[in-house]
């Protein structure tokens, strides 16, 4: 697969504040991509830079391999899903769409063909003559994404577009999302700090904290082996404790020994270890085993979730069996559940 | 209960709109009606057929100031708008400064400064009149009202949602586009608004024209002045004045019929 766009040694700041530093990422045609992290931490940044809507003080936007940065936004081909929408309140629903044609000078006969197509996409066919605010959040929401779909942009840039929906809308639309990048065969680059969202639809994530980009990957690899202690608690819960690697394929914390499977860190090092808390299980405790005692329990529908207190470190484990408060308890946690990470220096 | 409440908080405006304006409206109507002797008759409004010239020439002076300070007004709350908060806090003032003092008086500065003008061209041979025409009342038309066409298209520019042009610039708009189908259209209520606040008083001047023109071009404010102070014929006076708010009720009508891709035609 190509780069459809390169971003090299980016570098922004808004009075005096550094946002993007040397930032390097290249994005491959017909990927679904999402800009993963917290708020502050430079995404919609870089997305506003694709766009054009920010110009770099220093550094290079390539799209399909031809420098744009200094193209100015109307006539770059990405199209943008805003937040909150930015739909024209003065124009329906159909003259939203067809925005971009009408601005392109397209035939109006080709124009009707095409943003009927686009409603069909977006399931809101016999809509064109309502007025935008009237609308649901979600409907909405469909309106954006036909408008800027219809320029048949190579690139399709989304910034937080589901931040505004319920819970059960924000489901759905993430599959719908999904199901419209496939069929229409183009890349979406998309910005979310919902790591669960960020799981769900891309085919690669980046995790990015101020300004730096953290780890770039499938959601399997952010999710399964993050590189650093922010990733892994920022991408799903996790325990994070420190532990040492005695040799390869042992590991030791809270003074019990754990068959692992990484390797290549050295003797006696210092590491980070990650636990997921639906990979401790619990059993009865028996001497040289890792114990503790439940300090509380919540019951969240599909499981328990306990807390654990061992000698020096409270563990967030989530199982389906239920121990009551003060129960002593061993967690048993197998080889391939146990991450090891090289302390940061 | 609720509802009897704000009924209630109503009543006082209810009593100042029957004391200060059905009333006097009628005084007008009846005055318009009658003649000296308080009997029914057309005269008075047959009688203003003389005043046709000075009819047209009002409405094209104040048509004209408000076309002048439309154009200029949009321009400067445009540039208004871009400033900073302190820049906005700066133009506003400057802006609204010349309001603080008083409206005579500022209209005879504005006459020196006009005669002042006369006398250097003059002395530089330039035979172009400028002072006691035409031209120096729509000026001091102009100057006198931009402001109220400033003020709320400034306001419907400032409650635009910038998001909304980042859209349409991203969709491909360039800034003239992004300018005749995005901005333009969402700031018509203030144009509108605008409008009506310059055309309505600017029509009905007297005391602009007075100072400014000469005394050589009367507008219809200054018939109405005449009639009712200096001629005292109170009833024609009032039949004017009858014309003239049917006329700005049947231009405001039309206006506000017209949807807004035809008022964005008409500009």
């Amino acid at each position: 697969m190509e780069n459809i766009i390169e971003l090299k040694d980016i570098h922004v700041s808004f009075e005096g504040e550094v946002i993007l530093d040397h930032f390097n990422l290249n994005i491959k045609d017909k990927e679904f991509v999402t800009f993963l992290g917290p708020s502050g931490c430079g995404k919609t940044t870089t997305l506003r830079t694709i766009a054009g809507f920010i110009q770099p003080s220093q550094g290079k936007v390539l799209f399909e391999g031809k420098d744009i940065t200094a193209l100015p936004p109307h006539k770059r081909q990405v199209n943008t899903v805003f937040q909150r929408y930015a739909l024209f309140p003065h124009y329906n629903v159909y003259d939203n769409i067809a925005f971009g044609l009408r601005i392109s000078k397209t035939d109006e006969k080709e124009i009707a063909e095409r943003v009927s197509e686009m409603l069909k996409l977006v399931n809101l066919k016999g809509f064109e003559k309502r007025n935008v605010t009237s609308l649901s959040g979600g409907q909405q929401q469909r309106v954006a994404i036909a408008r800027a779909l219809i320029n048949n942009p190579k690139v399709l840039l989304l910034d937080e577009p589901l931040g505004a929906l319920d819970l059960k809308l924000r489901k759905g639309m993430q599959t719908e999302l999904k199901r419209i990048q496939r069929q229409m065969g183009i890349t979406f680059i998309y910005v979310t700090h919902d790591q669960e969202e960020a799981l769900t639809m891309s085919d690669t994530v980046v995790v990015m904290k101020d300004g730096l980009i953290q780890q770039i990957g499938t959601p399997e690899d952010i999710y399964n082996e993050p590189r650093n202690p922010f990733v892994a608690d920022f991408i799903g819960e996790s325990n994070i404790i420190e532990g040492l690697m005695l040799r390869d394929l042992l590991v030791k914390f809270e003074g019990v020994e754990f068959p692992c499977v990484d390797k290549g860190f050295g003797e006696n090092k210092p590491v980070d270890v990650v636990v997921r808390p639906e990979d401790i299980e619990i059993t009865e405790p028996k001497e040289g085993m890792l114990c503790g005692t439940v300090e509380s329990v919540t019951f969240k529908g599909v499981h328990y979730e306990m807390m654990v207190r061992s000698e020096n470190y409270l563990w967030k484990i989530h199982s389906i069996t239920y121990k009551e408060i003060g129960t002593r308890v061993a967690m048993e946690i197998i080889p391939e559940y146990i991450h090891i990470m090289a302390k940061e220096v | 209960m609720g509802k009897l409440k704000n009924k209630l908080v109503a009543v006082p405006y209810y009593i100042w709109a029957v004391v200060f304006i059905v009333v006097p409206l009628l005084m007008i109507a009846y005055s318009a009606f009658t003649n000296e002797d308080g009997a029914f008759t057309f005269q008075n409004i047959l009688q203003i057929g003389i005043y046709g010239n000075v009819l047209l020439r009002s409405l094209l002076y104040a048509l004209i100031a408000t076309v002048c300070c439309l154009l200029l007004g949009y321009l400067l709350a445009y540039c208004m708008a871009q400033q900073s908060e302190r820049g906005k806090n700066i133009l506003m003032i400057l802006l609204m400064l010349p309001m603080w003092i008083n409206f005579v008086l500022r209209t005879q500065a504005m006459q020196d400064i006009l005669d002042l003008i006369q006398s250097w061209m003059e002395a530089a041979g330039i035979s172009l009149r400028i002072s006691n025409t035409g031209f120096a009342i729509v000026l001091g038309l102009i100057y006198n009202y931009l402001p109220f066409m400033v003020l709320p298209i400034f306001t419907s520019l400032e409650k635009l949602d910038k998001r909304v042009i980042e859209a349409a610039e991203d969709l491909g708009a360039n800034r003239m586009q992004v300018f005749r189908k995005v901005i333009l259209p969402l700031t018509m209520p203030g144009i509108g608004s605008g409008v009506i606040m310059v055309f309505v008083p600017t029509i009905s001047t007297f005391v602009i024209s007075e100072k400014l023109g000469g005394a050589k071009y009367n507008l219809i404010g200054n018939v109405i002045q005449e009639q009712f102070l200096t001629v005292y014929n109170p009833n024609v006076g009032a039949a004017i004045s009858l014309v003239m708010l049917l006329i700005m009720l049947f231009i405001l009508i039309i206006f506000s019929f017209l949807d807004d891709e035809t008022k964005e035609g008409l500009l």
